[in-house]
């Protein structure tokens, strides 16, 4: 049943996991900072009865005023989180077409240095040479979104050539732990370095993601055709798989894109059997493929859930519960945990059971469940960690195995006939569509709390993954109908 | 409100008057602020038996004694030179002792003796208060058409006044009759006192390109060197 891996499927899984974590962890150094970042951009108020007093002397205390006060600078970050989701999310859809036309590494790297740059001019760069723009900030984080869009369905895409759908579940649930590894990877060296100046921050997490992609660059392989490990007798591996036509790399890694004369001329010297070039799949094409519609509304509503988690639960907590900020933040890791366990056991399951959404369906029917739970837990840390882990289990373990083991599935399904390639493609419109979800869902979480309440956001959660759950049901009758003639197939056999 | 404007922009007039007193030097200074009248400082000044112990006269400025290279005005005699209105006292912050005594000085800023954290006896005439007002000096006393303000009290420990707390990081200082200044703490520098200690570029960046360096030619062995070009 498990295929054979070599060393080269490791280094993918490592090269490509550690890209998403480097990425990641400078997501999180920017919303670590940011308290850093707003005390530089505003004069200290000093106010004591009603009447501010400038503190001398002036350079050091008063010197910056890009904004009046700390909330106007706080207000300015908010505005910066949802430009940068919003082009995130526009990015997805563009650089998912790109990666599927060009070299998957080359497109890799690019993005992982190119908002490695965009980093350090925003943080690094700006502070040196003392130029507070507010305009420049903003155009910044608009680049920084569309470059850092690009490395999600690439490596999404390296890993769906490397890894066959029999494995994948498993294997994409554990390697879909690399945005939480990054959250505690971008903490940490956030804190070990921001008491020399926010600029070292951004500095060091900038300059680590540039190695990050200087290493891609020269070490990845995308896919097991470059070296020909998918002739199974070369090698002596043969993987036994049921399909094993997905096993087969879809993306093709010469260029062919880039220099058609060249392979054509290629073609004529070697006189090969006529192997057609899988040409890349169209923008639309690809969301008229079946599943991926549904399944990317489905994951609107479901990364909405799990990113208001991700935003708001450490204020929540400290909110609700009257925690400090610290045992919050603390407490909160509960959640990623149980979200990896999840997208790894779920991943397991469906494997086993070689189908994916009525795994999703049970799990996200118990989540709505468990949310009900999470909304009426008793301040008691420990209860409150459990039922998070819990929640994290059926809310993150589905929404990790949408974006990467079933966006795979979807990019290689048998409608495309391994003639187009359209992994990456697909994995964009999938991501970015949950994106689109998760930048609305943050506006409209401060809503409904302002307005409503706490209460009335878990309303709110368990009706969205209410939603997700009716998205994938048309698929699910699909799956069981198959599921039971593979069954009575095999009760006619015996 | 008003108050608080005119506090202000009177603040940021002095700013830009410190400013310009990095860029004149101690020439200029000799030639404006010791060369404001005819003569030298006079006998029967304070200032004058100040000086005797503790310095050498220059014009009307005392400096100290054996400093190398930087002359640093310890006491400043204008006494009796019809000045009418000051502006400022250029780089004379440094002084123990000044005399205004016997001038025509309508009105006096406070904001010209801010950052005159040494400033022991202010010798003014006797219409003008003491800068910072009575409570910032130990003693004040009038001498005929002399104020005497003596004995300059920390700004720091004047719980009365304000409560003075400075931000994180940083510790009250005096800063001149009435005023205190928020200065790092050790070790502490930058914007806000929020940076400390220095951040070790060379070897954190030497560390890392040596890094990539490696495993990008490990991984370029064990990997793309197998790429097969067909």
């Amino acid at each position: 049943m498990w295929p054979l891996y070599t060393y080269h499927h490791l280094l993918t899984f490592l090269l490509t996991f550690f890209s998403y974590v480097l990425l990641h962890a400078s997501r999180k150094t920017f919303s670590n900072v940011k308290v850093s970042i707003s005390a530089q951009w505003t004069p200290s108020a000093l106010q004591q009865n009603g009447t501010a007093f400038t503190l001398s002397p002036t350079e050091t205390w008063e010197g910056n005023a890009l904004f009046a006060d700390m909330g106007e600078a706080t207000l300015f970050l908010g505005a910066l989180d949802s430009i940068f989701l919003f082009s995130y999310a526009v990015g997805l859809y563009v650089s998912g077409v790109i990666g599927d036309r060009f070299n998957l590494r080359y497109v890799l790297s690019f993005g992982l240095c190119g908002s490695a740059i965009t980093e350090f001019v925003f943080g690094t760069l700006t502070e040196w040479l003392h130029f507070y723009n507010v305009y420049l900030y903003c155009v910044l984080w608009v680049i920084n979104g569309l470059l850092q869009s690009t490395v999600w369905p690439c490596v999404v895409a390296i890993m769906g050539n490397w890894f066959g759908k029999s494995g994948r579940g498993f294997v994409f649930g554990l390697w879909s732990a690399c945005a939480s590894v990054g959250n505690i990877l971008g903490a940490f060296l956030a804190s070990s370095v921001l008491k020399y100046g926010y600029e070292y921050a951004f500095l060091v997490t900038s300059v680590v993601q540039f190695a990050g992609g200087v290493v891609v660059f020269f070490g990845l392989l995308t896919s097991p055709k470059e070296i020909g490990l998918n002739d199974y007798f070369e090698t002596g591996l043969r993987p036994v798989t049921r399909d094993s036509d997905s096993q087969r790399p879809l993306m093709s890694d010469e260029e062919d894109e880039l220099t058609d004369e060249y392979s054509s001329i290629q073609q004529q010297d070697e006189e090969p059997q006529p192997q057609p070039q899988p040409r890349a799949i169209g923008f639309f094409q690809a969301f008229c493929l079946p599943g991926v519609l549904p399944y990317s509304l489905a994951y609107a509503c479901l990364k909405l859930v799990n990113y208001s988690f991700f935003f708001w639960l450490p204020f929540y907590l400290s909110k609700n519960f009257g925690w400090k900020e610290v045992e919050a933040d603390r407490l909160s890791v509960w959640y990623d945990v149980g979200g990896i366990i999840g997208g790894t056991v779920q991943g397991l399951i469906s494997d086993l059971l070689g189908k994916r959404a009525p795994v999703l369906a049970i799990s996200l029917l118990l989540a709505m469940g468990s949310l009900v739970g999470y909304s009426h837990s008793p301040n008691n840390q420990l209860v409150n960690g459990a039922l998070l882990a819990t929640t994290g289990f059926l809310i993150g373990g589905p929404s990790n195995m949408i974006s990467s083991a079933i966006s795979a599935d979807l990019g290689r399904q048998e409608a495309l006939h391994n003639s187009q390639q359209a992994l990456a493609t697909v994995t964009g419109i999938v991501d970015g569509t949950g994106s689109i979800g998760a930048a609305g869902g943050q506006y409209l979480v401060s809503l409904i709390e302002s307005k409503l309440g706490w209460m009335c956001v878990f309303y709110f959660f368990i009706i969205m993954t209410g939603c997700s759950v009716l998205f994938i049901i048309p698929l699910l009758f699909r799956e069981i109908q198959s599921l039971c003639r593979d069954r009575q197939a095999r009760t006619l056999q015996l | 409100m008003t108050a608080n404007v005119t506090v202000s922009s009177m603040y940021l007039f002095t700013v830009l008057l410190l400013l310009f007193n990095v860029y004149v030097n101690s020439q200029d200074t000799d030639a404006q602020l010791c060369q404001m009248c005819e003569g030298t400082i006079r006998h029967d000044s304070p200032v004058w038996s100040f000086c005797i112990t503790k310095g050498y006269v220059k014009g009307h400025c005392c400096f100290k004694n054996n400093t190398s290279d930087v002359d640093t005005i310890i006491g400043l005699d204008l006494s009796n030179c019809s000045i009418s209105h000051v502006e400022h006292l250029y780089n004379s912050s440094t002084a123990l002792i000044i005399d205004l005594s016997n001038n025509p000085i309508s009105n006096l800023s406070d904001y010209v003796f801010q950052g005159f954290s040494q400033l022991t006896q202010l010798l003014l005439p006797s219409k003008l208060e003491c800068p910072g007002g009575r409570a910032s000096w130990e003693k004040v006393e009038v001498k005929s058409i002399t104020r005497i303000c003596e004995g300059q009290k920390n700004a720091c420990n004047q719980t009365v006044q304000m409560p003075l707390v400075c931000p994180e990081n940083s510790l009250c200082s005096p800063y001149g009759p009435g005023f205190f200044e928020c200065s790092c703490l050790n070790n502490f520098h930058g914007y806000k006192c929020m940076r400390q200690g220095e951040f070790p570029l060379v070897k954190v960046l030497g560390i890392l390109t040596a890094s990539t360096v490696v495993v990008s030619s490990v991984l370029w062995f064990t990997q793309r060197r197998k790429v097969k070009n067909t």
